[in-house]
């Protein structure tokens, strides 16, 4: 590994003049599962790292019916992936933590750490966009909260202004009749970069989509939402025509690239054959 | 030779070596820390075909540190083989220790040595290196047009690295003029790696004699040793080379990589012990791969199945080094003679140097890649004669007295075995009638492929085996062996062999290898040989111990040697009751009289075995995706006599495993531009993983052992990896009708063949 | 700078003095002289360098040594439950041939070792699932898998 130095702020306000200090010179460090392999990999050389698992009140998890859920920048994947509120209220989003990376990574990786690292194939945002999340941001202003939509700016980037950072991710509880789903798509059954991820999170209304979210990952510059292929969905019958036509629609939203993971092409394909996969399951979850 | 009732050989006895391994004692390359250690890296070359025109080592030198930097301006050059096999045809001599010139993305241009491994990597960037950029070809098709840069001068012409090989028996024209069917195809596989777990690694270390001891993670130690002392100008006697333990080398590691050399050279100039250790990254980049290689083949039938004539052209990309390019090529194309009987065969085979990465020696060297075609084209023939494919290799299999591609006959019918048994176990007739899938988008399908492989390089390389043997004043007895232990239990296997031969218990047996100072001289652990070689002269050394302690024991007891017969630990009187004496008593010390130093050695010089395998394998399509799973695998295995089950099992199982990967996941790639690695990572090179591995049903069969191996016993180390890759290429062409010709067949394929294939029908 | 850092390895008080920039993998090879916790790929992506970290598996090479002062570790040295007795896992992987060149054995041992605290009587499904951050190259899983459930059952029978 390259050199650094090493900070272990106490408190937010510290962390945050730590990274006003050091400005991008600096790197936060939480479960560090991303930043020690940009390090190691000389993709980024930060010269001060600011570890912020001393800073008291980042860990819980809570959840109640009328808020939510809410959790921490400490909680890892793996507490989201076993959490049984999650994977009964946040399927899709409990779906895409079992799929990031290994046990062993789960146990250090952080949710909020997936979305300020703000790779466009990170497996949480989809089903977080899709369920409506925000986060609560803390900095040298005072905080304010953001929709997680539209969090990010591009590839690694974000709206974080210098000396920001993520303190809390909150989701709204489900309506009634609601189903989500999240599939991850690679060559490989685990340890994979998505080269498509699909999330769905959709409301019933006796026969009828009431409402939906579809967000899609690793086919834009930033996770996004299929919203006129959501539109074409709203309100109307599911069925097997309904739902191809949105998959359809879906596929003229995303906006992927060719690399040595899958062409454009496949993946835009990909996105119409799991959009409506993924509409299918979800609706089997609303019941 | 092999005697009725035999308990230990055929036993899965507990592996000794392996008690270090799940205890964490176990002792690799990479965990020796010597005292004052130093750490080294290597710069890497940023561009794939260049001069370089000046490099400027200063600035790393002041940084704090920094011990010692070598470029090419301050090693010795001398131009020596890469794989350095004794001067064998298989390998090439066309390597310096650093160049002037660079011939591939990431090749070594410079080494340092510092007190941390930080500071080292940090002085890598301080170190200037101007390009002069010459222009590049990353196919063998650029590398051969009228043109192409010239990037060997040792090359036979172009960029050829040797003679092209051509063999021809009987009269192809002939043989096409009288068929019914012939069938053509161009073939292509492509560029996976052996990724072992452990990356390459070694630690150097001088001593005031001048000695240099090193410590590697390689299958050839005595390879090492010789090169590093001729490269480096050094009698054998100074020049040690210790191997312990080793994470895997699947063939790859017969090499030396620039390290080895660069950090004897660091320890010496440094006078400080010296680490380098490949980070994941440089194992891709400065690995070895298996060489791509594009196939044409021709094969006429008649309508009965009888294959009347095969020609084919093989052309393999060697990379930047020529490496084991030679062995590959002729192993390879020479393979193509055989598997299925033909009497009239025309092949040539080339190899040519591209500025792609290296490929080298892996698990099947060449033969993975030749088999894939045939045995694929072998199932189209089958269809377009309306036969069943099983029927069709079976009436083709090549058999007893047949001529196999070293140029003798083969013994026994083991394939035929193979593919009879593994018809049956999965009872093929009946698969071959059921409905198919209409509904939904998953597709199965079955397949099976055949193969079979040599043990030893033989003719290549008139290979030889070692072994000594000695007796304890106890009655137990010391293996020295120089066969590296790549965790396929070989020394298990070695030490069955010589229990068995002396009729001692397999705890009376210990092992001792892996220094070269010490054990007998030995090629290395490559070829399937092994338990077949080693094996053989380790129950030769074995035999001739047990001659001479019966000698011992005839003159205790009084009686003539040839009357001794030894089981259990005990000598006894053939057919008298009562006369008999242990082993321990034979050999301990008696008033007055020291114990005997009994000691036997064997040399064997085998030519070569052959074993046979048919894989059975289902596959599943999901015909929306293009995503294919392979579902269940059913290896038929021939193998003469089988040492260790639960070892053999275990070898087949896991080249299963590569032969999977190469087939649907593996593949380094490199950007066709630049030549730039894009994939020199687990993430991204893409192995199967627990979750991705169907069931694997094993069988072994015993039915065609051969004269040449301990008992019978034959290779069986690269065999698995053969099969697998038609088998499933055939299921996938079963599940949805589609021939793929390539390896690996990847999910946007599937979908485009199957588009195309509509398209046609429609 | 060197920061002090206490830590208890399996069950031994260590103080140690660590650059900030070490791996805990660097730190319990290098500093500590624990070699059997493996360096496959130092990114994430192999599991040789699995170490239970308070008892949760975590992969070695992505814990900086300075973050774990207070914690307790178990690596495959301390995996024996006695000088002659061992983990039935390990046991379990000697019998089955679980492992050929032993490179990815410690890993796995201490990744199916919490998996098997967490789940004493997990599937076949489970084990794979449980298992598939760990990579081995020379056995294609099956006896891995055959020997973690072979261990299960010991355990649960009791006889280790
Ligand atoms: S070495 Fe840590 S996961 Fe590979
Ligand atoms: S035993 Fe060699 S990598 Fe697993």
């Amino acid at each position: 590994m390259r050199r650094f130095e090493y900070h272990e702020p106490a408190s937010l306000d510290e962390a945050s003049a730590l990274l006003v200090r050091h400005g991008a010179d600096a790197s936060l460090l939480a479960g560090g599962t991303d930043l020690l392999v940009e390090i190691k990999e000389h993709l980024r050389w930060p010269q001060h790292v600011v570890n912020v698992k001393k800073i008291p009140g980042l860990a819980a998890l809570e959840y109640d019916e009328r808020n939510g859920l809410r959790f921490g920048a400490l909680v890892t994947a793996r507490a989201i992936e076993t959490a049984a509120v999650v994977r009964a209220r946040y399927a899709g989003l409990a779906q895409a933590a079992r799929e990031l990376g290994s046990i062993q990574v789960r146990h250090r990786a952080t949710v909020v750490g997936n979305i300020c690292r703000a790779s466009p194939s990170a497996d949480t945002l989809p089903p977080l966009i899709a369920d409506g999340a925000s986060v609560r941001i803390h900095g040298p202003a005072g905080g304010r909260t953001v929709a997680l939509e539209d969090f990010f700016t591009g590839p690694g980037r974000t709206v974080l202004a210098p000396g920001e950072l993520v303190t809390e991710v909150v989701v709204p509880p489900p309506a009634p009749r609601t189903g989500k789903h999240y599939i991850k798509h690679g060559r490989r059954k685990a340890m994979e970069l998505a080269t498509v991820g699909v999330a769905v999170a959709l409301t019933l209304e006796r026969d009828a989509c009431r409402d939906i979210r579809i967000a899609l990952g690793a086919v834009a510059p930033t996770p996004i939402r299929a919203r006129a292929a959501e539109a074409a969905l709203r309100g109307r019958a599911l069925d097997g025509g309904t739902i191809a036509a949105a998959a359809r629609t879906a596929m003229g939203e995303c906006r992927p690239i060719s690399n040595v993971r899958g062409s454009a092409e496949y993946r835009r394909e990909m996105v119409g054959v799991l959009v409506a996969r993924a509409i299918e399951r979800a609706r089997e979850g609303a019941g | 030779m092999s005697r009725v009732g035999s308990s230990i050989v055929g036993t899965s006895v507990k592996r000794t070596d392996v008690i270090g391994k799940v205890t964490g004692t176990a002792r690799y390359a990479g965990d020796v820390k010597l005292a004052g250690m130093l750490h080294g890296k290597m710069k890497r070359s940023t561009i794939a075909h260049a001069n370089i025109r000046r490099i400027d080592a200063s600035r790393a030198l002041a940084l704090p540190g920094v011990k010692a930097v070598l470029t090419h301006e301050n090693v010795p050059r001398v131009l020596h083989y890469g794989a350095p096999h004794p001067r064998s045809i298989s390998v090439t001599c066309d390597q310096y220790i650093l160049d002037r010139k660079v011939r591939y993305w990431g090749e070594g241009v410079a080494a340092v040595a510092a007190t941390s491994e930080e500071i080292a990597e940090e002085a890598l960037d301080l170190i200037e290196v101007e390009y002069e950029p010459l222009p590049a070809v990353f196919t063998v098709e650029a590398a051969q047009a009228p043109g192409a840069p010239q990037i060997h001068e040792t090359a036979y012409a172009g960029n050829v690295l040797f003679k092209p090989v051509v063999v021809t028996r009987g009269d192809v024209a002939q043989g096409f003029a009288e068929a019914d069917l012939v069938i053509e195809g161009e073939y292509e596989t492509g560029r996976p790696t052996p990724a072992y777990m452990e990356p390459n690694v070694c630690v150097c270390q001088w001593d005031n004699t001048g000695k240099l001891t090193v410590w590697v993670s390689t299958q050839a130690a005595f390879m090492v040793r010789g090169i590093l002392a001729e490269v480096l100008g050094l009698p054998l006697t100074r020049v040690r080379v210790l191997v312990d333990h080793m994470g895997g080398g699947f063939g790859a590691k017969q090499d030396l990589f620039q390290h080895e050399f660069l950090c004897a050279l660091l320890a010496k100039e440094t006078r400080h012990p010296v680490r380098m250790e490949y980070t994941r990254g440089e194992t891709f980049v400065g690995g070895r791969s298996r060489h791509p290689c594009k196939i044409w083949l021709k094969q006429g039938f008649k309508r009965d199945g009888t294959i009347v004539a095969r020609e084919a052209r093989t052309v393999f990309d060697s990379g930047a080094y020529g490496s084991h390019g030679p062995g590959v090529t002729i192993v390879g194309t020479t393979a193509l003679t055989s598997l299925y009987r033909c009497e009239n065969v025309r092949l040539e085979g080339r190899c040519v140097y591209t500025n792609a990465p290296i490929a080298g020696a892996f698990r099947g060297y060449g033969v993975v890649q030749t088999y894939y075609a045939l045995d694929i084209q072998m199932d189209e023939a089958a269809e377009r004669l309306g036969m069943d494919p099983v029927e069709l290799k079976l009436k083709n299999a090549v058999r007893e007295g047949d001529m196999a591609p070293s140029d003798h006959p083969l013994v026994g019918h083991g394939l035929e075995d193979c593919i009879r048994r593994g018809a049956a176990e999965v009872g093929w007739a009946a698969l071959r009638q059921r409905p198919r899938e209409q509904a939904g988008t998953l597709r199965r399908g079955w397949g099976m492929g055949c193969e079979m492989h040599g043990s030893s390089a033989y003719p290549g390389i008139k290979e030889q085996g070692n072994a000594i043997v000695k007796m304890n004043e106890d009655g137990t007895a010391v293996l020295l062996t120089g066969a590296a232990g790549l965790g396929t239990g070989a020394h298990t296997a070695l030490a069955q062999i010589v229990a068995e031969e002396l009729g001692l218990a397999f705890d009376a047996v210990s092992v001792v290898h892996g220094d070269t100072d010490i054990v007998p001289w030995d090629i290395g652990a490559f070829a399937s040989h092994t338990t077949f070689m080693v094996g053989r002269a380790a129950q030769m050394a074995a035999a001739e111990v047990k001659r001479q302690l019966l000698q011992r024991a005839g003159e205790q007891l009084e009686v003539a040697a040839e009357d001794l017969e030894v089981r259990d630990g005990v000598i006894a009187v053939r057919g008298v009751a009562g006369r008999r004496i242990t082993v321990r008593e034979c050999m301990g010390p008696k008033l007055g009289i020291p114990a005997a130093n009994l000691v036997g050695n064997g040399t064997y010089t085998p030519t070569k075995s052959y074993s046979f395998a048919a894989h059975f394998v289902e596959v599943q399509v999901d015909i929306a995706t293009g995503q294919i799973d392979v579902l269940q695998v059913i290896p038929v295995h021939e193998v003469g006599k089988v040492v260790h089950p639960i070892a053999a099992a275990g070898q087949i199982e896991g080249g299963i495993q590569q032969g999977i990967g190469h087939t649907l996941t593996e593949d380094y790639v490199i950007d066709p531009a630049t030549g730039r690695s894009l994939n020199a990572g687990f993430v991204d090179y893409k192995m199967p993983l627990s979750l991705d591995m169907p069931p694997i049903r094993t069988i072994l069969l015993e039915t065609a052992p051969d004269p040449g191996g301990p008992y019978g016993a034959k290779g069986i180390g690269e065999d698995p990896i053969i099969a697998i890759g038609p088998a499933i290429a055939n299921a996938v062409h079963d599940a949805i009708g589609v021939r793929f010709r390539h390896f690996p067949i990847t999910p946007e394929q599937v979908l485009a063949a199957l588009k195309e294939k509509a398209g046609a029908a429609a | 700078m060197k920061r002090i850092v206490e830590v208890t390895i399996n069950g031994e008080r260590h103080e140690l003095a660590l650059e900030p920039y070490r791996s805990l993998l660097d730190v319990l090879r290098n500093d500590v002289g624990l070699t059997g916790t493996k360096k496959g790929c130092d990114v994430g992506d192999c599991g040789a360098c699995t170490v239970l970290l308070d008892g949760k598996p975590v992969n070695s090479c992505l814990v900086l040594g300075v973050e774990v002062g207070g914690s307790e570790i178990l690596t495959i040295e301390g995996l024996q439950r006695g000088p002659e007795r061992l983990h039935p896992l390990q046991d379990a992987f000697m019998r089955h041939g679980a492992a050929q060149c032993g490179f990815c054995t410690p890993g796995f041992l201490m990744m199916a070792s919490a998996l098997l605290d967490e789940n004493p009587a997990p599937t076949e499904e489970e084990i794979r699932f449980g298992i598939a951050g760990n990579i081995c190259r020379c056995t294609g899983y099956t006896k891995i898998v055959a020997a973690i459930q072979a261990a299960a059952r010991d355990k649960a029978e009791g006889k280790a």
